[in-house]
């Protein structure tokens, strides 16, 4: 009985290894090639060796990537847009959440529903009226349409945000309504400082969401200047196919700060997913 | 507080919300809906046709070879990410001490930028020089597929790195509907008598239907939005091999300028994930006891 207990441990632990493995070689793959010279790139059989770490120049691929390659600008396009969106997200979603979660008001249901039954009709179906919509603005070339959008729709955060209000109690407001206080200081000055998990969680989440979107910038930048980060990572295979070196170079700059928001907020993240499943 | 002050409150919070369930979802979803009707490459004025871009897309060989593609593909994808992220959740869900690691790790391909992991990939099925055909090679296998420049392999590349990114999502939410079931159910089983395959079998997985049943209508729905890994991966090449019905539209819409007939085609296949969504509902009753 012990022995079969033990095997079965070391055969969990080997099947999880072996995942975790997959799960992990392409981001060592595009860490390691992101340190090697060109010729080392098409080496045969592939090496995992950082060779310019060996020969002392470790970040001469980084500095070509975000000096001659404009990744500087495109990290700050990048950062500028995620933020935006993310700030539009934490206000209409938490506006949005405190009515639905804490007012009785006619037509309550009606629209809750609708937001959340649009969620469910494909991006493919709003995108073309949406274009237009940016293109009729003048808003092509901009960084609006990247922002707007996200500003003002959040789904997830809409729930997350009516079950956060929801769940607080009744008391917390008894008190600022004995005070006399109106409905927006209670919004503002009761109920958000109470709710700052969910709302960093939802900001780490939006954030990621948003620095990852591809199809609007590539429906809405052409503006080399513009760019995003996916974008400009797509641009290099146009333009460098063969260098890999620095496109992995370009990958590392694209992954590394979602990882690193990622790592400082996975508690909240990992609880608000389970809790809700849903992102976008 | 008075009823009618607080309505006016209510609405006021809601003002952004609303503009943008209007400006953003209803109106966009209408406006499609009307442009499916016509023939209109964006810079001319629309022309009616009525259900002309819906019969185009019924005769022609293209449409069904899409539409197969996006059948394989789902049915690639939807048993993947499901089968994968029960197996990594059961695993976790076992009491090892070092599951929030795994669990991190698993997670991780799912958000980091979908564009960067996407071309690593890319470069991993790379025929010669790639990571994958080089580990085949070492295996032992001499002429090992050209994958993405293979019409016979690409949608299934698309299809395992969209399982690989996204296995660590659907874990996540295996993982929630495990921490719902009573440990001890399991337990009882245990000292019944019960394999640890037959808990599985007859205890975790009809408790876990509830979880499975909203993972696959989740995974139906991603399963047919595919634009970001088809388009840093494949281009939906070669010769439209791996072009799933979103891609589609994509290309319809925003390379060729067809608005009407890419219009046409969301429609569709917002009516296609619809009835799916229902199929699954039905089917429900007969597999699941919640």
């Amino acid at each position: 009985m012990r022995d079969s207990g033990r095997i079965v441990r070391v055969a969990l632990y080997a099947a999880l290894i072996v995942y975790g493995i997959i799960a992990f070689i392409p981001f060592l793959w595009m860490l390691v090639n992101s340190f090697q010279s060109e010729g080392d790139t098409f080496r045969l059989p592939p090496s995992f060796v950082p060779t310019l770490i060996v020969d002392g120049t470790p970040f001469s691929n980084y500095v070509t990537v975000w000096n001659e390659r404009n990744f500087l600008r495109y990290f700050i396009n990048s950062t500028f847009v995620a933020t935006m969106a993310s700030i539009g997200q934490l206000f209409t979603c938490s506006l949005a959440g405190y009515a639905f979660g804490r007012l009785e008001f006619p037509g309550r249901r009606l629209i809750f529903v609708a937001i959340l039954g649009t969620m469910f009709v494909p991006v493919e179906v709003t995108i073309i009226p949406e274009f237009l919509l940016m293109r009729g603005l003048g808003w092509l070339d901009t960084y609006l349409p990247l922002i707007v959008p996200s500003f003002l729709v959040g789904t997830l955060g809409t729930l997350l945000m009516t079950e956060t209000f929801r769940s607080m109690p009744k008391e917390l407001e008894e008190a600022a309504i004995v005070d006399g206080a109106g409905l927006f200081r209670i919004y503002y000055s009761v109920m958000l400082p109470n709710a700052k998990p969910a709302l960093a969680a939802l900001f780490v989440i939006a954030f990621i969401t948003n620095w990852d979107e591809l199809l609007r910038p590539v429906l809405y930048i052409t503006d080399p200047d513009l760019r995003t980060l996916p974008q400009g990572l797509m641009t290099f295979v146009s333009q460098y196919e063969a260098s890999w070196k620095l496109l992995m170079t370009g990958a590392v700059i694209s992954t590394l700060p979602l990882i690193l928001v990622y790592l400082s907020a996975q508690r909240h993240i990992v609880q608000n997913f389970m809790g809700s499943g849903i992102k976008g | 507080m008075e009823s009618r002050r607080v309505t006016n409150y209510a609405y006021l919070f809601l003002i952004p919300a609303l503009v943008g369930l209007l400006v953003f979802r209803l109106g966009p979803i209408a406006a499609a809906f009307g442009i499916s009707f016509t023939n209109w490459n964006v810079i001319g004025v629309p022309e009616w046709v009525g259900f002309g871009n819906y019969l185009t897309m019924l005769q022609s060989g293209e449409f069904w070879f899409i539409l197969q593609n996006t059948t394989v593909y789902a049915l690639m994808y939807v048993p993947g990410v499901t089968v994968v992220g029960m197996g990594l959740a059961v695993l976790l869900n076992t009491g090892i001490r070092a599951a929030p690691f795994f669990r991190g790790l698993y997670f991780l391909p799912y958000i980091t930028s979908t564009v960067a992991v996407t071309l690593t990939w890319r470069w991993i099925f790379s025929t010669r020089f790639g990571l994958l055909n080089n580990f085949l090679k070492w295996l032992g296998f001499t002429d090992p597929p050209a994958w993405l420049a293979d019409p016979n392999w690409a949608l299934i590349a698309l299809a395992t790195v969209s399982v690989w990114r996204e296995a660590g999502f659907f874990m996540l939410l295996f993982l929630a509907g495990l921490q719902g079931i009573d440990p001890t159910l399991r337990e009882a089983a245990r000292v019944d008598g019960a394999t640890r395959w037959q808990v599985f079998r007859y205890v975790t997985l009809p408790l876990l239907a509830p979880t499975t049943f909203f993972v696959i209508i989740i995974a139906l729905v991603r399963s047919s939005q595919t634009f970001e890994v088809t388009f840093a991966l494949t281009e939906g090449g070669p010769n439209q091999a791996s072009t799933t019905l979103a891609f589609f539209i994509y290309q319809n819409a925003f390379i060729h300028f067809d608005m009407g007939y890419a219009s046409a085609l969301a429609y569709l296949l917002c009516i296609l994930v619809g009835l799916a969504t229902l199929v699954n509902f039905r089917l429900r009753r007969r597999w699941s006891y919640a």
